[in-house]
């Protein structure tokens, strides 16, 4: 073997370089993501309020406690609503806009920037904007004014006695996401080898066809990426829930995602109940890799020749 | 600027609930057992040697902290530190006086809660008030009185009230409403699509007028025996079944401003509101004389006309450095300096002077709408009972939201009221 | 394949109709900032502002309250060092993963995807208590260094460098370089699109992360801005044209980093193999 060979082949301190390398990295995680995710499941197996060091074990006690809770579960059908409402709306707004985006020539990437742009505006702000202007529930919001202007009253929104406030945080989430997905739409969609089109064309295939028996099965592989990416997006979801219904009394009761809940358990709500924040966690991170386990495997039952 | 009174007078619970909370859990911690000494002054010779702090909150009006210094400097007998605590003053608060880094005064709304007066953590002030106590609104010393005893002197008062838009009401063709069914109808009367009828917050009134709700159904918070809630009648379902009606027609669920803010009265986006005194000078300036001033109206027919106040009061605490020399102090600026207490009540913003006889003064409420809320206050004024607590407060809310937006049965949620008051009552009580 | 002209420019009034909706929310973000409280408060929706002045931007700078110049700043400072730690961090890490073979690398490597299927935002409650008992609340320590450590960017990087030619690192092996000249001088130098793309992501989402900052930020010298605008909002001294002024000026770098990298975000999406 050559000395070439040799050195191409991997040094005697390979084992030192890789820490160099990813030793940060393997560090912080595990300190930041590891030992946090492990030392909550110790906490939330005792009876840790205002403390993280806790003497009094309760074993599943509150895990028993939160499954029993008629908040937790409503929560947890909050989000089971939520997500919905929120995927299907989103997938096919932004395969829509994709579709459309992709064949204009002209401006293109001004189409492009225009829908992409509101990625950048944070949750925060997006949902100032909704709750303040758009969809207020006074008389000066723009959406009362169209309806007023229509002939309707006033409606208000986000005041819990209808289920307006479904209206206003699901707009709000697809303006801020629809952007993200319609560029991985694009991807997808610009990947698709031309000729395929114009064998269907020749074959007769047009418009709506061409959609279901051609583009579709094409973009398997980024519609799975899509759907697993916007169920996790929607379990995540507290930004803008949390800056839509939160007033001066405090969170309303209706419309509280696990993350609003659970926030409000541990932190927000006055005594922090840290073993009880913990036990909803660990419950919440099951559900969520249940659900992306089980969405993975119905989207790769058709898809496995895809991939090369 | 933000006005932490406000939050406790709308009552929307939290108010004491951390200090409560802990006052509560850490049991009766007695410092020195004070049996009710006199309120002697100190001894004159040596008085610069003994010094006093004072704690206030962050009031929002311009120049009250000067104000309280320029007062607290011209003590002649003894030296009086003023602190002007920003952030959660009712936390700050029950934390020091679980420590022995306790403010030798402090205000507290309405004043100490009752747990603090249980725990021995303030002292009686019955005596210090002595015979000054007829020159104060029976109403105002009621709020800050338990076993007979007065627990704390009273600043300024502090009220809301109702106000409306005499013109739009006369175009309506309605008389300002004396009773809560002429409010009903007064306010679908004036409402338009773009003017509300009445405005009270944008929760749709449920934390702020749940206590006028009771007392204007001629009932109390707490019964007589003093065991559990006073309005476990037909007076108060059905009040509660008007103010059903009212959400559904005639009330305003949503404006720029919230309730204690009078901006949405002076954007007209609404007919009447519901704010506070301290509104007052915004809405002059809006609308010169084109507005006038009602109670909270009666309900039913043993009903009467209510409004709430609150008076933030002085207290002395047991574990001070030198509690007769604080007592001292304590009556001097708030029973003696009537100039002072009348400059605090009106010159930054606008209050009502805890004593009645400097109600005039105040010039503020000399005339017009202003004199008018001072009587309303002498003739109408209510203030919580030391009884209602946190605890109860949010069971009250929670039953009046859900006869409100769920059609709960009234009768059925006084109940659960009913049930929650009286555990916190025999918790509090030991 | 050929459309009709009609149907092109059924097309392009669709989409024009479609970015001016997407972009209206923008507008009145502005509109907010220069109006009045009465216009905004007014019956009928007026589409012009009335006070195109800078009267509420230096209210809101002077209001003790908000602290913007300083949550501005807090902002700034953590999205600054967040983003270069990171890119830095990430390519490291990425860069062991896919080059440096070892026994270790495969449990790395399968911790880092474990990771990815949690989502981030499940492990605040955890991560908060961690940094509690370090002390870390209302500093920045807290603010920065727990969330610099991406899995997602990691694994980015990863598969970047999978696909790196080999040729060129080779190249450097035979003159002598070890695993860090050569990273630094011939692999670094011709990532510079990914690292924008990472970079990007990584800045934007630092500057408009919320649930992290409300709960370390506790202390107000110590709040980003999104905090910062969230807790105005909840105020009781609430001035909407100061609010929302606040929010363009928030607003603008995040806008500005996007509109001139966001090429590299849809390069980087392209090539990620994310599908």
């Amino acid at each position: 073997m050559s000395t070439l060979t040799a050195r191409l082949r991997g040094r005697q301190d390979r084992n030192v370089w890789f820490w160099v390398f990813v030793g940060p990295f393997a560090l912080g995680l595990l300190v930041f993501v590891y030992v946090p995710i492990l030392w909550s499941v110790y906490l939330s197996f005792f009876d840790a309020r205002n403390t993280v060091s806790p003497t009094h074990f309760v074993g599943f006690g509150n895990y028993l406690y939160l499954l029993r809770d008629p908040a937790f579960v409503s929560s947890m059908g909050t989000f089971a609503l939520f997500a919905v409402f929120i995927v299907p709306v989103t997938y096919v707004c932004s395969l829509a806009l994709a579709l459309l985006v992709n064949r204009a020539r002209v401006a293109q990437a001004f189409f492009r920037s225009a829908f992409f742009l509101p990625t950048a505006c944070s949750y925060v702000i997006a949902a100032l904007i909704w709750r303040l202007s758009l969809f207020s529930g006074a008389r000066f919001g723009l959406a009362n004014n169209v309806l007023r202007a229509f002939g309707l009253e006033n409606v208000n929104w986000l005041g819990g006695a209808n289920y307006g406030y479904w209206v206003v945080l699901v707009s709000l989430r697809l303006w801020l996401q629809v952007g993200f997905y319609m560029i991985l739409f694009l991807a997808g969609l610009q990947r698709i080898p031309r000729d395929t089109y114009e064998a269907a064309a020749i074959d007769g295939a047009v418009g709506w066809r061409v959609l279901r028996h051609i583009t579709l099965p094409q973009l398997r592989s980024t519609s799975a990426a899509v759907v697993l990416l916007l169920l996790i997006g929607a379990f995540q979801a507290f930004d803008e829930f949390y800056n839509t219904l939160i007033t001066v009394g405090g969170y309303p009761p209706f419309a509280r995602p696990p993350l609003v809940y659970l926030y409000l358990v541990s932190v927000g709500g006055g005594t922090q109940d840290l073993g009880l924040g913990s036990a909803g966690t660990i419950i919440l991170t099951l559900v969520v890799a249940a659900v992306g386990l089980v969405q993975l495997r119905l989207f790769s039952l058709g898809g496995r020749e895809e991939r090369a | 600027m933000a006005l932490p009174r406000r939050r406790f007078l709308s009552l929307s619970g939290g108010l004491t609930a951390a200090a409560a909370l802990g006052l509560a859990a850490c049991g009766s911690n007695t410092g020195r057992p004070d049996a009710g000494s006199s309120a002697s002054s100190p001894a004159g010779g040596s008085a610069a040697a003994v010094s006093l702090t004072q704690w206030y909150h962050q009031y929002g009006e311009a120049g009250v902290e000067d104000a309280v210094k320029r007062y607290a400097a011209a003590y002649p007998a003894a030296k009086v530190k003023v602190t002007w605590q920003s952030g959660e003053y009712e936390k700050l608060v029950g934390a020091a006086l679980l420590t022995d880094d306790v403010p030798d005064v402090f205000e507290y709304g309405n004043g100490p809660t009752l747990d603090m007066i249980k725990a021995g953590q303030v002292l009686d002030l019955t005596e210090t008030l002595g015979d000054a106590r007829s020159q104060f609104a029976p109403s105002v010393l009621a709020a800050m009185t338990w076993d007979d005893k007065v627990w704390a002197i009273p600043q300024t008062v502090d009220m809301q009230l109702l106000y409306y838009r005499k013109s739009l009401l006369e175009k309506a063709g309605v008389q300002p409403p004396q009773t809560f069914a002429d409010l009903v109808t007064a306010a679908r009367a004036v409402q338009t699509k773009d003017v509300g009828g009445f405005f009270a917050g944008n929760d749709g009134g449920v934390g702020v007028l749940g206590n006028q709700l009771i007392w204007a159904a001629g009932l109390e918070q707490i019964n007589e025996e003093k065991t559990g809630i006073g309005f476990a009648q037909q007076a108060m379902y059905d009040g509660l079944t008007q103010f059903r009606d009212l959400s559904s027609n005639g009330l305003l669920a949503s404006a720029s401003k919230d309730w204690f803010d009078a901006a949405p009265f002076v954007n007209e986006e609404t007919a009447m509101q519901w704010t506070g005194l301290w509104a007052l000078p915004d809405v002059q300036q809006a609308f010169g004389e084109d507005f006038g001033v009602l109670p909270f109206p009666a309900i039913g027919a043993s009903g009467r006309q209510a409004v709430p106040f609150g008076a933030f009061s002085s207290c002395v605490t047991a574990k001070g450095t030198n509690p007769d020399a604080a007592k001292a102090f304590v009556k001097w600026l708030w029973v003696d300096q009537e100039a002072d207490q009348v400059d605090f009540s009106n010159s930054y913003g606008t209050h009502v002077p805890a004593k009645t006889a400097l109600a005039p003064q105040a010039t503020k409420l000399a005339e017009g709408a202003g004199a008018e809320a001072a009587k309303f206050l002498t003739d109408f004024g209510h203030a919580p009972s030391l009884l209602w607590t946190p605890g109860t407060q949010q069971a009250y809310t929670a039953a009046l939201s859900n006869v409100v937006r769920k059609n709960a049965d009234p009768q059925a949620q006084v109940a659960t009221v009913a049930r929650k008051a009286e555990a916190e009552i025999k918790r509090v009580n030991g | 394949m050929r459309t009709s002209p009609a149907l092109a420019a059924l097309r392009y009034l669709v989409l024009s109709l479609l970015a001016v909706l997407f972009l209206l929310p923008f507008y009145v973000l502005l509109r907010n900032g220069f109006s009045s409280d009465r216009l905004l408060a007014r019956a009928t929706w007026h589409w012009w502002p009335d006070d195109v002045s800078l009267t509420s931007l230096r209210e809101l700078f002077a209001n003790d309250d908000v602290r913007m110049a300083r949550s501005l700043l807090n902002s700034a400072v953590v999205a600054v060092v967040q983003t270069v730690a990171t890119v830095l961090i990430s390519a490291l890490a990425g860069y062991g993963l896919a080059r440096i073979d070892s026994r270790t690398n495969r449990v790395v490597l399968g911790l880092t995807v474990l990771t990815l299927m949690v989502p981030a935002a499940v492990t605040f409650i955890p991560s908060f208590v961690i940094v509690s008992t370090l002390g870390w609340i209302s500093s920045l320590r807290g603010l920065i260094i727990p969330v610099l450590f991406s899995a997602f960017a990691t694994f980015l990087f990863r598969q970047f460098f999978l696909g790196f030619p080999r040729e060129l690192e080779e190249a450097a092996m035979i003159d002598g370089a070890g695993y860090w000249r050569t990273f630094w001088r011939v692999v670094m130098p011709n990532t510079y699109g990914i690292c924008a793309a990472v970079g990007t992501i990584t800045f934007i989402g630092s500057w408009n992360a919320f649930l992290w900052p409300l709960l370390i930020g506790q202390d107000r010298d110590f709040r980003t801005v999104q905090v910062a605008l969230s807790q105005f909002m909840n105020s009781q001294g609430v001035d909407l044209p100061q609010l929302f002024v606040g929010s363009a000026v928030a607003i603008l770098p995040v806008l500005l980093v996007f509109l001139f990298l966001q090429r590299y975000l849809v390069q980087g999406v392209e090539r990620s193999g994310i599908d």
